[in-house]
């Protein structure tokens, strides 16, 4: 294989693999969205009910949101 | 009907038999002694597969030549055709050799088993193979119980050969009885009819005394009398030869399709031979003649010319059928197909789309999604439920607990033909096709590839968890059933919900995703609450120790298998194409975020 050519591949192939790596804001956007329509979702829920085993498992649920959505703020950040 | 009174009718026809004649009792008894070596035998070829013997077997039988030589040498040192071809079949059977290799070596028998007319015509030798059968079966006993798999092996081809003689031993000595009835000088017959009559005794002798070479002792001794003419006992001969097949039909017995394949070439290949023999047998006597006479031997020395004819009519069976070889498999293969198996077929799976990278993904997701309904029918059977009740039931948690049907079924034969060739499959294609696959899809493809892997997985624990979850479901201690019941739910549950979203044509690909870690964590919530209950209901002697040993051993494959289930869900709920999704998968929470946000 010609030099050129190894190094168009080779060009090719990093620019790719940042393209691939970099998350659009947008879609970060989209999803900040979806998670917060989701924990007041489910807030509202746990705001209506006092069975205790329902409320129980929906404190669960909203933890894991709430983690996600740290998550997702720190990988905005960076 | 006919099916269920099949056996209860062979056996009462058995034990009248054994009620009223001692010699059909020890028939029948050689018969079972000799397919139990048979099996004895594949056994114990089979712990060489992909060992010395099969690389050996392979090389020496990759060539019709090859194979023909390997059948002409086994044979005569052996000096029985019909041995050599019950290891043929047995070989075939374990996958050591190809029918081709095979019908090849049982061509080479046949002329192997020649040198066994020249022994008796030589010296009247017969080797008495019963007389090893007793050392052979103590040193195999003794060798299958050694840790070694070839040891082992080994052992259970010797015992395997050991109980064959030892069948034929008491096969020949169940039929000696038979033996005198044989008046040969009133049955001679003149011409053709004749020449077929003592042909179709010739082989019933060699089916009752087991050995050809018995019976060319029996011919010689005729011809000696003169009780028989020299052209009936040139017939006698050919049906001894054709005689000898019965051995390898009695074989096959045991043997799956290939195996009764060989025994059916076997079988053409000597009556084919019997027939051209006979419709030229002037003409073969004349060849013995210009033979006998160009090598020195006697006019009147039947006992060398009989040698002569047995050589010259197997040689040119040999002759007119190796070119057929092929034409003779192809046809066994046709005429005896394969009892089709439910094996699972991959559905989505084509050479074809290996150039198109898009069509690779999709097609791979789609054969992963079909593993996993083939999986799911398994798991679901093996925590003893109905596909339906898991995807329809309104109130999953009670139906577990009220349902109490065992399912009775063989979980390790749906794991080979439904889960294994799929995997197989699957595997198998993304060899063939990563190398076509841009740098961009890779990663998904690794994914789908991991998805199969944990699939497979999941099969395995739920086969581990169902024995202690069959027994405790009906346990009468409702605190132990109660605790596996929740095992149960934990596997349905995770199922139904990857059924929801997977059936759920508006889901939206990053929350499906992202709904997995809360899934995950009503797993880990479930482990913490488990361990407490575990405590408290033993120390309140509600359970036994051994009860709470097995709970926890069986949590931890309802562990592994929920999150197989939920990692293979994540893997088949993205698409490299959906960014959200992609995006999804970053905020994907690992073991230990989740394990925070579970207990804090």
């Amino acid at each position: 294989m010609k030099f050129t050519r190894l190094a168009e591949k080779f060009e090719k192939l990093t620019g790719q693999h940042e393209q691939g790596s970099a998350i659009k804001p947008d879609k970060l956007d989209k999803l900040r969205q979806l998670l917060g329509d989701k924990k007041s979702r489910y807030q509202k829920k746990l705001d209506a009910t006092d069975d205790s085993g329902k409320r129980k498992k929906l404190e669960r649920r909203l933890r894991v949101v709430r983690a996600q959505l740290d998550k997702l703020e720190r990988l905005a950040r960076s | 009907m006919l099916k269920k009174t099949l056996l209860p009718t062979i056996l009462l026809i058995l034990g009248y038999g054994f009620w009223i004649s001692p010699n059909f009792k020890e028939i029948a008894a050689g018969v079972a002694i000799f397919l139990f070596g048979m099996l004895f035998l594949e056994d114990g070829f089979k712990a060489f597969t992909g060992g010395v013997l099969e690389k050996l077997l392979q090389k020496t039988t990759d060539k019709t030549w090859k194979s023909l030589l390997f059948g002409v040498v086994s044979t005569s040192i052996m000096q029985s055709s019909s041995l050599v071809s019950v290891i043929t079949i047995s070989f075939i059977s374990a996958g050591l050799v190809t029918l081709v290799a095979g019908i090849g070596i049982i061509f080479g028998a046949n002329i192997g088993t020649t040198t066994g007319a020249w022994l008796v015509a030589a010296f009247g030798l017969k080797v008495k193979i019963s007389a090893y059968a007793m050392p052979m079966l103590v040193f195999g006993i003794v060798l299958s119980f050694q840790k070694s798999k070839y040891l082992k092996g080994a052992g259970a081809v010797l015992a395997g050969l050991g109980f064959l003689f030892l069948g034929i031993h008491y096969m020949k000595e169940g039929f000696e009885t038979f033996k005198d009835s044989f008046d040969l000088a009133s049955l001679a017959v003149g011409g053709y009819p004749g020449l077929f009559l003592f042909a179709a005794i010739g082989a019933a002798a060699t089916v009752v005394m087991q050995s050809s070479h018995a019976t060319l002792v029996l011919i010689l001794t005729a011809l000696a009398a003169s009780q028989i003419t020299y052209e009936n006992g040139l017939a006698l001969a050919i049906g001894a030869n054709v005689g000898t097949t019965i051995t390898a039909i009695i074989g096959a017995l045991s043997a799956n399709i290939q195996g009764k394949r060989l025994a059916g070439a076997h079988l053409i290949f000597n009556v084919v031979t019997g027939v051209v023999a006979i419709a030229f047998i002037h003409q073969f006597v004349w060849a013995v003649d210009i033979v006998s006479e160009s090598v020195g031997i006697a006019d009147d020395n039947y006992t060398m010319k009989l040698a002569v004819f047995h050589t010259l009519f197997n040689l040119t069976g040999v002759l007119l059928m190796v070119p057929l070889i092929q034409r003779l498999a192809d046809f066994l293969v046709t005429s005896l197909p394969e009892k089709a198996q439910d094996l699972a077929q991959p559905l989505y799976l084509s050479e074809a789309a290996i150039e198109f990278p898009e069509t690779v993904l999709k097609s791979l997701k789609m054969e992963v999604w079909h593993l996993f309904d083939s999986a799911f029918e398994i798991m679901a059977h093996g925590i003893n439920l109905h596909r339906s009740q898991i995807l329809e039931s309104t109130d999953l948690e009670k139906t577990i607990a009220e349902d109490r049907e065992v399912h009775e079924f063989d979980l390790d034969e749906l794991y080979e033909s439904k889960v294994k060739v799929l995997y197989g499959a699957i595997v198998e294609f993304i060899s063939h096709s990563q190398a076509q696959m841009p740098s961009e899809f890779s990663e998904e493809m690794f994914r789908l590839r991991k998805a199969a892997g944990e699939i497979v997985e999941c099969v395995k624990h739920i086969k581990h968890l169902r024995k202690n979850a069959t027994t405790y479901m009906l346990s009468t201690n409702e605190h132990i059933r109660d605790e596996y019941n929740q095992l149960r739910y934990q596997i349905a549950m995770i199922l139904r919900e990857i059924y929801r979203l997977r059936e759920d044509v508006d889901f939206d690909h990053a929350m499906a995703l992202l709904e997995m870690d809360e899934l995950k964590a009503e797993i880990q919530s479930a482990h913490a609450d488990l361990d407490g209950r575990v405590t408290s209901v033993l120390r309140d002697n509600r359970i036994t120790p051994a009860m709470a040993t097995s709970l926890l051993n069986d949590f931890n494959y309802v562990d592994e298998t929920s999150r197989h289930l939920l990692d293979t869900a994540q893997a088949l709920l993205i698409s490299h194409s959906d960014l959200v999704a992609e995006a999804a998968l970053e905020v994907v929470l690992d073991e230990e975020e989740i394990e925070k946000a579970t207990v804090s």
